[in-house]
């Protein structure tokens, strides 16, 4: 009987205890990605469990196309994660913040000196009326990698002039290599890598910057330009036969094979490089495309991507500040990072000194850097414009590589699609934190 | 929960209140939605934003002038036309040789339905898989001296739209023949052995007996394939998203780029509703067609 009383008293003590003094609170964190990739959050999120006992990061991934359509939903209802990733620029977020769905950052941002790691320019791509939103993480570039063994094989060198890159893909082609650029098209998404950087080229930043935040227009002359050379290397045969044909995932299986010779696209895929080749990933390496044209500079696209928000109302937005501060601030987090190819923003030096990035991550970081002088595209376009306008620009792409489209009807769409964006009040005019 | 089945009421109300929990059911999760599409069809709606204001027939006028919505709809027509041709037709041809094999019937009808059990999303990776151009089906063209067939299926704009349609037939015919076996069990024997008597050919004897006899059937089989082939979405989203550019750009995949992908709910919703007004009407027209020829 004694046993009972004191089993009594010691519930009776323990139901006194506030409950949050017991529980830990779930940080959920949305993240998109597939089972298996993005892995580095995990463990980032397994460090920062370990290191302190009132929070659990729950990460949880969704697929690109699914993220958005299950993310909004879920916010809209008041419900939904914690912190989640989401695209940034003028176009993709309005609609999130003009509904009161995520969080104000100003605070975090001064108390914890975000301004020493955050690039101004990346704030204010994640800023509008004064207010911080999100918390722009990471850069993002791409290049061209490609085969040392198979242009050993061939015969040719890294090209450094557009009359140089026209003959490696001529030598490619006689040699049997009917793809000599693999490009994944079926999937859309990958041929906007080429347009970004191409209208990068063709116009400057400053060009981009002038029909995100100006007058400019998608129709100008130098994204037409643009458009035009993306059109007669699809025509000459660059990216195959049937680039629209093939996705992005059999695309990487071939290149990793060792069946295509270049690829242009980003370091996000060296993780997996490094699994599917193996020993013979050595055989890899990464090259800034050359100048299209005469006198044209290389502007690298260094891309925000996406942003880190924090769903408004929500519990545990301290929490998730620790999460954010853990991993893009801390040194430890940084070099994780670092390890994984990802890039965080800020300076690197510390993280740098004791990362062990891969060989393929260090040259592709390389060739960005080496050019970084001349400016650098600021983002991705599908990841920055409204969604109308990343449709249409997905499909005019495809319509270009099967010539059933001329530049001027792809920029022409894109204008259009632009122009109702920003009749309808989809497009937000970032400008920094106000003092 | 019942009434007494001698009182006054049990007669009327029992039969409802057996009925209850899947009309609830039905109401939360079938008619509640659908009358909220309708809804939303009339408003601004984002998906987003606390707000949406009314505006009337506003997404419908944008809808009959949107020339992707022609496009789809043209394309969502010519996608279940060819559904209907191989799971109807075909599958009423399979069913009647199937209800005449004996030996080995029930590991064909296995092999024909399996695909049914398949998940869609498994079946759009398997049909991507095998129409890429260095493919299953391009290799096996080549293989057998047909190599000038071979073509990057959906990369072609001229065969993308029919190569994902018989990817989803493959996919549920299975259904068609289980049901039109089923129905052709019902049949009187006797009608066949009066037809051979009569000197009537096999063939006659599909025209003849097993058409007529199996109309109710057919009419099943026909609403079922009608109403998901206007629904689907899986296989092409997973395949090709509409593409290439719009070329395989169905009703369903351009309302779930509006809606969910471009934050223009109440346009989506619109098109959603359009969706179900086609689906109502062309069955209602074939019912009807039904009907007289029964009459």
């Amino acid at each position: 009987m004694r046993n009972y009383f004191g089993a009594a008293a010691a519930l009776g003590v323990l139901s006194l205890v506030p409950a949050a003094a017991l529980a830990q609170s779930e940080v959920v964190v949305w993240v998109a990605g597939e089972p298996g990739q993005t892995t580095i959050y995990d463990e980032l999120a397994e460090a920062f469990n370990a290191s302190q006992s009132d929070a659990t990061i729950t990460i949880v991934k969704n697929s690109s196309d699914l993220f958005n359509p299950a993310l909004v939903p879920a916010l809209s209802a008041g419900e939904g994660p914690d912190l989640f990733t989401f695209g940034t620029g003028p176009g993709q977020p309005a609609a999130l913040i003009a509904g009161g769905l995520v969080a104000d950052l100003t605070d975090a941002y001064r108390e914890h000196n975000w301004g020493d790691t955050i690039p101004e320019g990346i704030v204010v791509q994640t800023s509008s009326d004064g207010k911080l939103w999100a918390f722009g993480n990471e850069v993002e570039t791409t290049g061209m990698f490609y085969n040392k063994a198979i242009f050993d094989e061939v015969g040719i060198s890294v090209p450094t002039s557009w009359p140089e890159m026209e003959a490696a893909v001529a030598a490619l082609q006689e040699a049997g290599y009917d793809t000599p650029i693999g490009l994944g098209a079926a999937d859309k998404w990958p041929t906007s890598h080429w347009q970004s950087m191409m209208f990068g080229r063709y116009a400057g930043p400053e060009g981009i910057e002038s029909v995100l935040f100006g007058d400019g227009a998608w129709t100008d002359a130098p994204f037409v330009a643009a458009s035009a050379k993306l059109q007669e290397m699809g025509q000459a045969g660059w990216f195959g036969a049937t680039p629209v044909a093939i996705g992005y995932g059999e695309l990487m299986d071939r290149f990793w094979a060792g069946e295509v010779p270049m690829t242009f696209t980003g370091p996000w895929v060296i993780g997996g490089g490094i699994e599917a080749a193996g020993d013979r990933i050595a055989d890899y390496g990464v090259f800034a495309v050359p100048p299209f044209e005469d006198g044209q500079a290389i502007h690298p696209t260094n891309s925000i991507g996406s942003g880190w928000y924090i769903r408004d109302g929500s519990d545990n937005k301290d929490h998730a500040i620790a999460f954010l501060n853990s991993m893009f601030l801390e040194t430890d987090g940084r070099v994780a990072l670092l390890n994984a190819g990802t890039i965080p923003v800020g300076p690197l030096d510390e993280a740098l000194a004791q990362a062990e990035m891969s060989q393929l991550a260090q040259d592709i970081w390389q060739t960005s850097d080496d050019h970084a002088v001349n400016g650098s595209v600021p983002a991705f376009l599908d990841t920055i414009t409204p969604g109308s306008l990343t449709t249409v620009s997905y499909d005019g792409l495809q319509g270009l590589l099967l010539n059933v489209m001329t530049p001027e009807e792809f920029t022409a769409e894109m204008q259009d699609a632009w122009a109702a964006a920003k009749a309808a009040g989809e497009i937000m005019l970032p400008g920094g934190i106000a003092e | 929960m019942f009434l007494d089945p001698n009182s006054k009421w049990a007669a009327r109300l029992n039969p409802v209140l057996f009925l209850l929990p899947a009309l609830s059911i039905y109401i939360i999760f079938a008619i509640y939605p659908t009358v909220s599409v309708v809804e939303y069809s009339f408003t601004d709606w984002d998906g987003i934003s606390p707000e949406r204001n009314y505006i009337g027939l506003e997404n419908y006028r944008k809808m009959f002038s949107d020339k992707i919505f022609w496009e789809a709809f043209r394309n969502t027509f010519v996608w279940s036309g060819v559904i209907l041709v191989i799971n109807v037709g075909l599958g009423l041809v399979i069913a009647a040789m199937l209800a005449r094999v004996w030996k080995a019937r029930l590991l064909i009808q296995t092999c024909i339905v399996l695909p049914v059990v398949i998940s869609p999303m498994a079946v759009a990776t398997i049909w991507r898989w095998m129409y890429q151009p260095n493919g299953v089906i391009n290799q096996l063209l080549e293989g057998i001296g047909l190599g000038a067939l071979a073509r990057p299926w959906l990369g072609d704009p001229n065969v993308v739209l029919y190569a994902l349609a018989f990817a989803h037939s493959w996919s549920t015919i299975g259904l068609s023949v289980i049901i039109f076996l089923a129905g052709l069990q019902a049949v009187d024997e006797d009608l066949y052995e009066a037809s051979k008597v009569d000197g009537a050919t096999p063939l006659q004897q599909f025209r003849y007996v097993t058409m007529p006899a199996l109309r109710p059937v057919t009419a099943v089989v026909f609403i079922l394939t009608l109403t998901q082939s206007f629904k689907v979405f899986d296989i092409v989203w997973a395949t090709t998203q509409g593409g290439p550019i719009r070329f395989s750009e169905i009703l369903s995949t351009y309302m779930y780029k509006r809606g969910a992908l471009e934050n223009q709910y109440g346009y989506g919703s619109a098109i959603g509703v359009a969706l179900l007004v086609i689906v109502s009407v062309a069955t209602i027209i074939y019912l009807q067609i039904q009907n007289r020829k029964e009459q």
